[in-house]
Parts: structure tokens; C-alpha cells; sequence
């Protein structure tokens, strides 16, 4: 069973993603900002992260910053409503970028392609 | 012999008949009777000389002057009777002449039938009352010839009177004949002055019917330099004249000119002296009248150059000042010409304005101004002529109105003559810079000389052009051109003619011309900078009305970043769920719908969304090399299967080799889409689609043409200026951004875009993108 911690300071966000991942097989554990992510990843070791960027306190690109530093193989989704940081550089680090959208199908195929799951 | 009636009483009657103002006829008549019945006598008559016929025994007592007395003592004895003298012979008759020591009054004559002696009473008494007789006679006629005398010098008062009072030559000229004529009863006169400058005689006036002859001719000659006069008087039918007076004309001692008459009314036709001392007395007291007209003649006509010239000058400086009242060119062009053609200006018929393009090396006709017929000429100048007021009025009125249609004007600005064309009198103008007077040509060779053999549109209106027959070619007039000087340099040539009225063009229309045109030039060169400044003008309104554009939606993106990134988590778990929802109701619950809804109009939001961020350049801009086609590829990719399989024809014409351009895919492929699915949804599934995208050169540099080409409905020319503008569309479901998107992608990459548009049609809009520099190898 695959793993994925999502990332987002919104609670609805997060319980639509929890119960879409849910649905398709995944383990899901959630953070509502970036101090509780970079807490659970050791506890948790997800398989794959979905990270917000705009947050509260740690924002995501500060988040990815870290968990690079502690864990450099997990695939990272960065997942925005902005999408200005798509090609900037800030995200270089992570392993794809996706701008949020209702339909999440688009989401769910970079997940399954980053896991291998395709 | 019988006592004769009282003597004294006699003596009295014809004392007081002759000093009666009776006429002389019937003084004679009642003289006679009373003479008649005072003797007695049968008859007594007066015979006048004319009655007297030459070898009768009358003219012999005439001769004589001495009484002839027949009576009873002294029968006659005298020969050489003619038939008409026999009756006055019988028994006693006296012949008396009635003459004094200068002249002779014809006879006294008295009979008697029955034979008589005159006593020495008798005879003194018949004396006395012959020379009562002759007196009577005499005084008579001298009292005509003073009459006479009296009524020439009259006249003479009245002529010199009349010739004061005017100083017009004709009417004087026929004042001094028609006076001449009936001073010396003539039939007819002639006036000749000399010519100024040839000092040839010409007929100046006449009276009459007379006809000139060479003799005639010859003795006005002899008369006018001899300074003598002649007369003349000859016999025959045929003649054209039997007598002549001829009179020099003469002031302050020089001869100029000759006064004579022919033929005088009574017969036979001879001139006396008497009539000759008239006409010299005539003839001196008109010589200063004449001289007097003839220079006031010279002068009015000196006046009157001389205030041409001042209108001329005022003209110009009236030009001037309404040349600086205005830098509009096409005024000022307008009020030049029109100068040059108003009567009160220099009065050509046309002027034509061409100026220098120095870039095409070509003269470029500018404007025309002139009528477009004769009878519109004639109607114009007649306008013009009603219209009292200074030019500066008549050209502020004209100028004012730059409307100019006519045919000649249309012609001229479609003319353009290479400078190189050397053949062509307007090229000349300019590479000699000197007028060119081209006069109507004594020859044909000349004609050839000045005039082009190659035919152009100016050819037809203008008589610059010769045809092969200079007989076929009706264009024979005058025209003038000359350069028309900016700083330094001919800017421009002005071409006049006057193709109505003919005049010739003279030296001094081309020397006023030149002096006009020197400061219309400097004018119209001025207003031309002036022109290029408004244009630069415009073009920075132009670009500074872009930018504070560009600022305002640059205000706005940031605005609308901030708000479509906030509504953007909202909707994500609102079209989520929605989803789920979806996806959890049974596929007969009537709640699927409501989620279905909600799910579709999320999507819309969504769409709107990313439209927004797109335009307010959220997307991070990455120039690459692009081929357009493929970018095309990709948008033509996007359209969705619905609009695709309706029931439009879809054509696709890419040139082979396209070069590339420098560009951000993303921006351009949404520009392309954006042009699609517009076309798509104006045909409303029914029509033809073509896209084109081919290379182009412009002005030496390359760029790539896109073209998206629809038979829809075409975009309502009121909407036209705003289809650019953002957020504004025509239709309800949509933002109106798309075509906004188009115009700051192709502005973006210092594109053109361009719209043909046909209401009702189709349109085609053109996109033309600068291509990338082909790499050096």
C-alpha cells in the first residue's frame, strides 16, 4: 500500500484529497502547514508528497527546501493555485508541478506516474 | 422829252428800299418797278454777271464799266449781238454797270419802246440809282460772307470747346472730322498720326466714304514731312477723289501727323482758299489738342501698368501674411495656387503644383487649380469680378475651403514623372532650376524643341505633349513653369497656363511669378516640415496612449492575479466534491443532475480563471525558436471534436519553408487557439475555415504571415475598434478575452495584426510576426 502525505492549509482541500487518494487505493496522512509535514515525513515516511505552496508559518517552497534535506528520494508534487512557479527555479527540487483544479484527474495521473503505478 | 417824275422821290424809295432789311430779291424787284414806273419805261431789269454771256455786246459794258446810253441822238451801234441779248434792244434803252474798283454787281438795264432822249437830268438820276442798286447788292453780300464768317468761327469755338472737353484719343479723332466736314461743306476726311517708335503715318480716323489711294497716301506723306500744306483738285468721274485739302498737324514744333478732306459738297467740287486758311486755323488750334490727348493717352496707360504693379506687390505681401497664418500644408498649397489664378493676383488661367519626393527620385503632382472648362472659367472670372474686395479677403475665402474636386486637380495628384526623365519639361525645371516660358511656336521645329514626345496623363491637359502631327494636336498655347525654391534646393515645380483665354505669357509675369513663388516655396517647404513633426507628434500619442494602457492592465492583472488566486482553492473543493458526489449518486437519483450542474459551471469558473491569469501574464514567458506551423499543429489540436465535426470546411495552406521566430509557445498557442475557436463559433457549424501561414519580406527584413480566414458573420463594424479591448465581447457566456489575448501576444512579440473584415462575409484576420535572423554559417 502506497503512501501519500498531503500538504495544504486548507481543510476542505486536504479532505477531498484524502478521500480521492483514498478511494483509489492510497494511504493517505495530511498536514495543514509546513512544520506538521516536515514532522510527519520521518513518522509517516510517505511514498509521495502532494505540497502546497501558499501557506501559513513554512510555506511550501521553504517546505521542499527541508524535506530535501532530510529525505532526497521521495517524489514531491508541488500542488498550486499559482502558476507562476511553475518553471521558476524555487521549485527545481521537486519532481512535478501541478496547478489545482477541481478535476483532479490530472493530479492523480502525475501521482500514479511518479509512483510507477502506470 | 417828257419830264420825268420826281427825281427826289425817286432817289428816296430806293435810298430806303436798299438800307431795308428786306431780302435782296425783293429790294431789286420794288426798286426796279418803281424805277419802271418813275420813267415810264417799258422794263427795267438787273442782269447779274452769271447772266452775262461772254462776247455779247453786254459783256462788252461790262468790260468797259462805262454807261451804255441808246436814244434818239446816239442810236446803237454796237456788233456782236447774241440771239438772247436781241430783245433787249429797241427804240431807247441804258446799260449801266453796276461796279466799284474791286468788284462787279451785272448790269443795270432800262427800255423804253417808244423813242426818247435822256436829258443829262435824266441820266445822272438813272446813275444815282444804279449805284443805289449796286450798293444794295454789294451790302448783300457782304452781309452773306459775314454771316458765313460769323457761323465758320462759331463752329471753330464750338470745336475748340468740345476737343477741351475730352481727352479721350477716338472720340476726339471723330470730334475734329465730323467738325472739319461741316466747316468746309466736305464729303469726307481722313486723320493720320505717326506710329510711335516706326514713325510710320496710320489712319486713326475717318469720315465718310472714302477710300485710300496711293496718291493720297503720297501727299499725306509729302504734307507730313515737308510740313506744308497741299491741296488739290482735279477733273474726271472715275476719281476716287476731285479735291483734296491736306494740313500738317503740328505741335511744339514737330510734325506728327496730317488732317485732310476731300471733295467739297458743292459744284463744282473745289476747295478755295478761304476753305484751306480755315483748315490750317483748325488744324494748329487741334495740333495741341491732340498732342495733349496723345500724352495723357501714354500717360493713363503708364498709370495704369504702374498700378498693376502695385496691385501685384500688394498681392503678395497680402499672400504672404496669409501664408503665415497657417502651417496646414494643403492650405497653404491651396492659397498659393489660388493666388496664382485669381485676376487680382497674377491672373493665369491654371496653376499646377508638383513636388520632389528625394527618397523615389520622382516629381509627385500635388494639387490643381483652375476651371474645368471655358464656360466655368468664364462663369468664375465673372464671380470674381463682382466680388469687390482685397485679394487677402478673396484668398481667406478660398483658402478656407480645401475642398477641391475638380477633374484637372484629380488628374494632377495621379501624376508622378521620374526625375531622370530629362525629355520632360517639369524634370528640367528642377535639375536646371531656372523657369521655362514655352510661347505658343513660330514652327514647327521649335515646337518640337520644347515640347516631349512622350506621352503621360499631364500630356493631355497640358500642351507640353506634341503628338506626331502638330496638326492633330489642338493644344497649341502658352504655358510657363518654374522651380519652386525651399531652402536651397527646388522642391517643387509650379506649372501655369491660359488655356481660355489664350493670353500670351510674358517676361514679367514669369519675373512677377518667380518672385511669388520664392516666398510661396519657403511656405509650403516650412509646412511640409510641419507635417512630418505632426506625424511624429502623433505616432508618441500614439505610443504613450499604448503604454498608459499597458499600465492599466498591468494595475489590473496584479488586481485580478490576487483575486483569481483566492477564488482558485475554493473551487477546487467545490468542483471536487461536486464530483464525488456525482460519481456517489445512483445514475437515476435526480440529485446526479444538480451535481452535474455544479461540477459544469466550476469547470466554466475555472476556464475564466486561467483566462485571466493568462492575459494578466501570469505564465512565466520562455522565448524559443518556433516554427509557427507547428505551434498551429498544437492549437489546431485543442479545438474540441464538437466544433470540429460540424459542418465547416477546414483548409490548411503552410508554405514549404517558413522561417523561424523567436517566441513563447504558450502565449503563441493560445493566440492561435483563441483565432480558431472565434472563427469556429462565428459560422455557427456551417462554412469554410482557412488557415495560412507563409513567409514574408517587407522592406528588406522577414517575417512570418499567419492568416485565419472565416465565412461567418463577420464582426458589426461599430464593434470593430473594440474587439481588441479586453473583457469586452458580444457574446453572454464568454469574458472577452480572447481576441485581447491575441493582440498582447502578437504586440508582445513586436508583431502587426490586421483585420479584413466584411460584415456578413467573414473575416480574416492577419498576423504578421518578425522572423528570426537566419544564422550566419
Amino acid at each position: 500500500m502506497m503512501k501519500i502525505l498531503v500538504v495544504d492549509d486548507e481543510e476542505s482541500i486536504r479532505l477531498l484529497y484524502k478521500e480521492e487518494l483514498e478511494e483509489d487505493g492510497f494511504v493517505v496522512e495530511l498536514a495543514k502547514d509546513g512544520l506538521e509535514a516536515l514532522k510527519q515525513v520521518p513518522l509517516f515516511r510517505p511514498d509521495l508528497i502532494t505540497l502546497d505552496i501558499k501557506m501559513p508559518g513554512l510555506n511550501g517552497i521553504e517546505t521542499l527546501k527541508r524535506i530535501r534535506e532530510m529525505e532526497r528520494r521521495v517524489p514531491i508534487v508541488m500542488c498550486s493555485a499559482y502558476g507562476e512557479y511553475k518553471q521558476d527555479l524555487t521549485t527545481w527540487a521537486s519532481d512535478a508541478y501541478v496547478v489545482k483544479c477541481a478535476d483532479l484527474t490530472e493530479l492523480k495521473n502525475t501521482i500514479r506516474r511518479l509512483l510507477r503505478l502506470l | 422829252m417828257s419830264i420825268h417824275p420826281d427825281g427826289y422821290d425817286l432817289l428816296k424809295t430806293a435810298i430806303k428800299l436798299s438800307s431795308s432789311s428786306l431780302p435782296i430779291e425783293t429790294k431789286l424787284e420794288t426798286m426796279l418797278r418803281s424805277i419802271t414806273d418813275g420813267f415810264q419805261s417799258d422794263r427795267s431789269l438787273h442782269l447779274p454777271p452769271e447772266a452775262i454771256s461772254k462776247e455779247g455786246f453786254l459783256s462788252r459794258v461790262a468790260e468797259r464799266r462805262k454807261p451804255l446810253w441808246v436814244d434818239e441822238t446816239a442810236p446803237f451801234q454796237e456788233e456782236g449781238v447774241l440771239p438772247e441779248e436781241r430783245n433787249l434792244l429797241c427804240s431807247s434803252f441804258a446799260c449801266i454797270p453796276l461796279s466799284d474798283e474791286t468788284s462787279f454787281q451785272g448790269i443795270f438795264y432800262i427800255g423804253f419802246s417808244k423813242a426818247r432822249t435822256f436829258s443829262s437830268g435824266e441820266v445822272d438820276l438813272l446813275r444815282l440809282l444804279a449805284k443805289e442798286i449796286g450798293a444794295a447788292i454789294r451790302n448783300d453780300q457782304l452781309h452773306r460772307v459775314a454771316e458765313e464768317t460769323i457761323s465758320e468761327w462759331t463752329a471753330l469755338h464750338e470745336m475748340g470747346k468740345a476737343v477741351a472737353s475730352t481727352l479721350k484719343l477716338e472720340e476726339l479723332f471723330e470730334l475734329i472730322l465730323n467738325t472739319g466736314r461741316k466747316i468746309l461743306k466736305a464729303k469726307g476726311g481722313v486723320l493720320r498720326i505717326e506710329e510711335a517708335g516706326t514713325g510710320d503715318l496710320k489712319v486713326k480716323s475717318r469720315i465718310g466714304d472714302y477710300h485710300q489711294t496711293p496718291l493720297d497716301e503720297r501727299m499725306a506723306h509729302r504734307v507730313y514731312f515737308s510740313r506744308t500744306p497741299f491741296s488739290l483738285s482735279r477733273k474726271g468721274r472715275e476719281k476716287s477723289f476731285l479735291s483734296l485739302l491736306c494740313v500738317p498737324l503740328i505741335s511744339k514744333d514737330r510734325s506728327f501727323g496730317t488732317l485732310a478732306f476731300y471733295d467739297k459738297e458743292s459744284d463744282p467740287s473745289r476747295f478755295d482758299q478761304r476753305d484751306l486758311q480755315l483748315l490750317l486755323t483748325m488744324a494748329n488750334q487741334m495740333s495741341c489738342a491732340i498732342d495733349n490727348a496723345m500724352t495723357h493717352h501714354e500717360i493713363s496707360v503708364m498709370a495704369q501698368d504702374h498700378e498693376k504693379n502695385v496691385r501685384q506687390l500688394s498681392t503678395l505681401m497680402e499672400l504672404n501674411r496669409a501664408l503665415l497664418t497657417t502651417v496646414n500644408f494643403e492650405r497653404i498649397v491651396h492659397v498659393t495656387l489660388t493666388a496664382i489664378t485669381i485676376g487680382d493676383g497674377l491672373g493665369f488661367n491654371r496653376a499646377m503644383l508638383f513636388l520632389v519626393n528625394d527618397k523615389d527620385r520622382v516629381l509627385e503632382g500635388t494639387m490643381a487649380v483652375g476651371p474645368n472648362s471655358a464656360e466655368e472659367a468664364g462663369e468664375v472670372w465673372s464671380a470674381f469680378s463682382q466680388r469687390k474686395g482685397n485679394p487677402s479677403e478673396l484668398i481667406a475665402q478660398i483658402g478656407s475651403s480645401t475642398e477641391n474636386h475638380s477633374v484637372l486637380n484629380s488628374l494632377v495628384k495621379g501624376i508622378q514623372i521620374p526625375l531622370e526623365h530629362e525629355q520632360c519639361i517639369l524634370s528640367r525645371t528642377v535639375l536646371e532650376g531656372r523657369p521655362f516660358n514655352i510661347g505658343v511656336p513660330h514652327d514647327e521645329e521649335e515646337w518640337l524643341q520644347t515640347r516631349c514626345e512622350r506621352g503621360c496623363h499631364l500630356g493631355s491637359e497640358v500642351g507640353c505633349y506634341v503628338s506626331e502631327h502638330l496638326s492633330r494636336d489642338p493644344k497649341i498655347y502658352a504655358f510657363a513653369t518654374i522651380p519652386l525654391w525651399g531652402k536651397g534646393k527646388v522642391i517643387g515645380v509650379i506649372l501655369v497656363d491660359n488655356l481660355y483665354n489664350r493670353n500670351p505669357i510674358t517676361e514679367e509675369d514669369i519675373r512677377y511669378l518667380t518672385m511669388f513663388s520664392n516666398q510661396a516655396g519657403l511656405a509650403i517647404e516650412n509646412a511640409m516640415l510641419y507635417r512630418n513633426l505632426e506625424e511624429v507628434h502623433r505616432e508618441l500619442k500614439e505610443a504613450q496612449s499604448f503604454l498608459v494602457h499597458q499600465e492599466k492592465m498591468a494595475a489590473l492583472g496584479e488586481l485580478s492575479t490576487s483575486v483569481a488566486h483566492e477564488i482558485r482553492n475554493p473551487l477546487v473543493s467545490i468542483g471536487g466534491f461536486a464530483r464525488r458526489l456525482d460519481r456517489a449518486l445512483p445514475a437515476d437519483a435526480s440529485e446526479k443532475r444538480y451535481a452535474q450542474t455544479i461540477v459544469k459551471e466550476v469547470k466554466r469558473l475555472e476556464k475564466i480563471l486561467s483566462h485571466i491569469l493568462t492575459y494578466t501574464h501570469e505564465e512565466p514567458v520562455a522565448l524559443k525558436e518556433l516554427d509557427l506551423r507547428e505551434v498551429m499543429e498544437e492549437s489546431l489540436s485543442m479545438i474540441s471534436e464538437g466544433l470540429r465535426n460540424g459542418g465547416i470546411q477546414f483548409t490548411k495552406d503552410f508554405s514549404e519553408k517558413v522561417p523561424r521566430v523567436k517566441g513563447d509557445y504558450y502565449q503563441l498557442k493560445q493566440a492561435f487557439f483563441n483565432l480558431i475557436s472565434n472563427a469556429y463559433e462565428s459560422m455557427n457549424g456551417k462554412g469554410r475555415l482557412s488557415v495560412r501561414i507563409h513567409p514574408l519580406l517587407k522592406n528588406g527584413s522577414s517575417f512570418v504571415r499567419v492568416e485565419v480566414e472565416d465565412t461567418g458573420a463577420g464582426i458589426d463594424p461599430e464593434s470593430l475598434h473594440h474587439i481588441f479591448n479586453p473583457f469586452y465581447t458580444t457574446k453572454d457566456d464568454r469574458l472577452g478575452l480572447g481576441l485581447s489575448i491575441v493582440h498582447k501576444t502578437v504586440a508582445f512579440h513586436q508583431g502587426q495584426i490586421e483585420v479584413n473584415n466584411h460584415p456578413g462575409k467573414g473575416v480574416t484576420f492577419l498576423l504578421t510576426l518578425p522572423a528570426q535572423e537566419e544564422k550566419q554559417r
